[in-house]
């Protein structure tokens, strides 16, 4: 039931993660970031098998870090994506392949242009305007395809993420615990102060 | 722990040369002289068959190899280190090219693979270079030198071949491959002991829009310039690039099938180039 | 349900015509019955007149078309020439069988012309590499069915440019529109002797 949202706008990518940490049907910790920040114009969001998920985000941010601090300039999101993408797709078919879909968002130091990657455990990459794993999927992105426009601002963004986790909250059967958000925008990633506890009742 | 000690025999003299390589060269300079000629239609091969004994059988002697269907070699220098180079021209082809194409190597890809094998030998650990030059004589599939000329005169603004670009070109294509792993292409050469008389007589008797049997002609001619015993089709060894050998493809009726370019003359052929020589 | 060939959906043709070759493919990403993306295209250039269509995983798409584009750099490289369709055909099919028994999930289809005749070539692949040389049309996909079904009974030897951009794209269309894994738009090239024409068309988008 981990949630991952991830839109696009004129001069931002919006990437949201559930705060919920789960263990099978138990809460385990209820302000759980399911981000890693790469370098200063991109972030990434990821959901999967408990170990994996983490252990991954961490090994690609090390080598976005490393890549950085090499060669004084940073990978844009579009190879960072591709990077990632390579390296999931040589772990699936080793012997114990990791568990992680994740949303990969930034915007681009020099076009200022905003992107979102999607990509699940397969490996699969699509360059995406809005994307969700897992179950808020079914729910969010008729949504999205509804309300959705490139040239959107941050606020109706954000307006945008609170109609799909209001959809969330009233249909999916466990709490999530809110979401954490945060905005890729040309001066890098913001947090993003989101009402977590806005009641929803189902219909 | 023997890999420990196995450093490469070839290194550097003060004096920024590698001495093994030249020594490999001397090798190749006292070997039995070998010539190629590339004519517009062909390309021949030549050498001479010398054997140590009145005794030795010297039809089961050969020089001059068949690598792929349309490329040959020929060489000078030591005997079994040629033999082992043929192997690996042979192999190479295959494994690094037909088995991932289904089609034989363009000349210059396979002297490149010989070459590559021939440089590895002058910096890996435990080996000398080899003993040999080597002269690889082929057909490539590709615009034809004539067919260029003609398409030039047509229109200027398409071109035919390029760097990277258009088609690679075609034709009879002839190389030198030295110990070092150095190739360069020739229009006409000799390697061996007497390459240097002989490269003075083919730069004689060469000439632009030579056919393939004023080729063989001159090629006989400079042979016999250098060659220490008699003359006849047991002594000589030729091998052409010519057009497709239907005859050598042991079947008939195959659509599609184009015989051999490389071929070996028999020593009937050749005694009878050398009546009319 | 579960194959690896029908995760992610998608459809892929190619038709010969007179001197000259199309080959056309869907856009459709998708996680069983979940649209993910309506911007995946699966045709792939590897040079002047030398295309490769890849359905199946899209994983393996993705990795087998970065495969093949190091393969034919290193090719052009090493040769100073392009690589021919014929040539490609051959490379693809071998490389193929190098993972025969781990194969990738991809069925290929290869569509271009001969450089040195002008010849229109297309063959396709099984996922091991077994070539299907075909004189008319190659189908790929999870649409293979329904568009075995159309090129079958709109494709006719000799057709013009024109006249097979309107063959194969009919086909296609109409072909993914009875596949719920392929559709949402198409890449349609038709290839001829010194032009290649890449047209986007839209397609249903439900």
């Amino acid at each position: 039931m981990e949630v991952l949202l991830g839109i696009t706008g004129k001069d931002f990518t919006l990437i949201a993660a559930s705060k919920a940490a789960m263990r099978g049907a138990t809460i385990l910790k209820a302000s759980d970031d399911k981000t890693r920040q790469l370098n200063k114009h991109t972030l990434m969001a990821y959901s999967g098998e408990a170990g994996d998920t983490v252990q991954f985000a961490d090994y690609i941010q090390a080598n976005a870090q490393l890549y950085s601090m090499r060669n004084e300039t940073d990978l844009s999101p579009s190879a960072l994506a591709h990077f990632v993408r390579g390296e999931l797709a040589t772990s699936l078919r080793s012997r114990n392949p990791y568990n992680v879909n994740l949303l990969l968002g930034g915007v681009d130091p020099i076009t200022h242009k905003s992107s979102l990657y999607w990509l699940d455990y397969l490996a699969s990459l699509a360059p995406v305007p809005y994307a969700a794993h897992g179950y808020a999927q079914y729910y969010c992105l008729s949504i999205l395809d509804k309300h959705h426009h490139p040239d959107i601002t941050l606020g109706q963004g954000i307006k945008l993420l609170t109609l799909c986790t209001d959809e969330l909250k009233r249909r999916l059967p466990i709490d999530f615990k809110g979401m954490t958000v945060k905005a890729v925008t040309k001066d890098g990633v913001v947090d993003i102060q989101f009402d977590d506890d806005k009641v929803v009742k189902a219909a | 722990m023997a890999d420990r000690y196995s450093f490469s025999l070839t290194t550097f003299s003060p004096s920024g040369k590698l001495v093994q390589i030249e020594y490999a060269l001397n090798a190749v300079n006292q070997g039995v002289t070998a010539l190629g000629i590339k004519a517009t239609n062909g390309i021949v091969l030549a050498t001479e068959k010398k054997s140590s004994s009145p005794l030795a059988d010297p039809s089961s002697l050969s020089k001059i190899s068949l690598i792929t269907p349309n490329i040959g070699m020929v060489y000078s220098g030591m005997g079994p280190d040629y033999r082992v180079l043929v192997d690996r021209a042979r192999k190479v082809s295959h494994t690094g090219y037909k088995r991932i194409y289904n089609e034989y190597p363009p000349t210059r890809i396979l002297v490149q693979d010989v070459a590559r094998v021939m440089q590895e030998a002058t910096q890996s650990g435990g080996v000398r270079p080899y003993g040999v030059s080597l002269l690889i004589a082929g057909w490539d599939e590709g615009i034809l030198p004539e067919e260029e000329i003609e398409a030039k005169e047509g229109e200027e603004g398409k071109k035919l071949s390029g760097k990277t670009g258009g088609i690679l070109k075609g034709g009879p294509m002839l190389y030198q491959v030295d110990p070092s792993g150095s190739y360069f292409p020739w229009k006409a050469t000799a390697i061996g002991k007497s390459a240097t008389t002989a490269k003075t007589f083919l730069e004689k008797r060469y000439t632009e829009g030579l056919e393939l049997e004023d080729a063989v002609h001159i090629a006989l001619l400079t042979l016999k310039e250098t060659i220490e015993g008699e003359m006849n089709g047991e002594t000589i060894e030729i091998g052409i690039v010519g057009p497709p050998a239907h005859h050598l493809l042991g079947v008939e009726g195959v659509e599609g099938a184009v015989g051999p370019r490389f071929r070996k003359l028999t020593p009937q052929e050749i005694e009878d180039y050398l009546t009319n020589l | 349900m579960s194959s690896p060939f029908s995760i992610n959906g998608g459809a892929c043709v190619a038709m010969v015509g007179k001197d000259c070759v199309a080959i056309a493919c869907d856009l459709r990403l998708g996680l069983q019955a979940l649209t993910v993306s309506n911007n995946f295209p699966k045709i792939f250039q590897y040079g002047d007149n030398v295309f490769l269509g890849l359905t199946g995983l899209a994983t393996d798409v993705a990795t087998v078309s970065d495969l093949f584009r190091y393969k034919v750099n290193m090719y052009r490289l090493r040769e100073e020439r392009q690589i021919a369709p014929r040539t490609f055909s051959n490379l693809v099919s071998s490389s193929l069988y190098e993972r025969r028994f781990g194969p990738w999930f991809v069925s290929p289809v290869v569509a271009g012309l001969d450089p040195k005749t002008g010849q229109p070539f297309i063959c396709g692949f099984d996922s091991i590499g077994c070539i299907d040389f075909a004189k008319d049309f190659i189908v790929s996909g999870t649409a293979t069915e329904q568009l075995f079904g159309m090129c079958e009974s709109l494709w006719e030897p000799d057709l013009g440019p024109d006249q097979l951009f309107e063959t194969i794209s009919q086909s296609l269309l109409n072909a993914v529109d009875r596949d719920a894994l392929s559709g949402w738009g198409a890449h349609v090239y038709i290839i001829e002797k010194d032009k290649v024409t890449k047209r986007l068309l839209k397609g249903r988008q439900d």
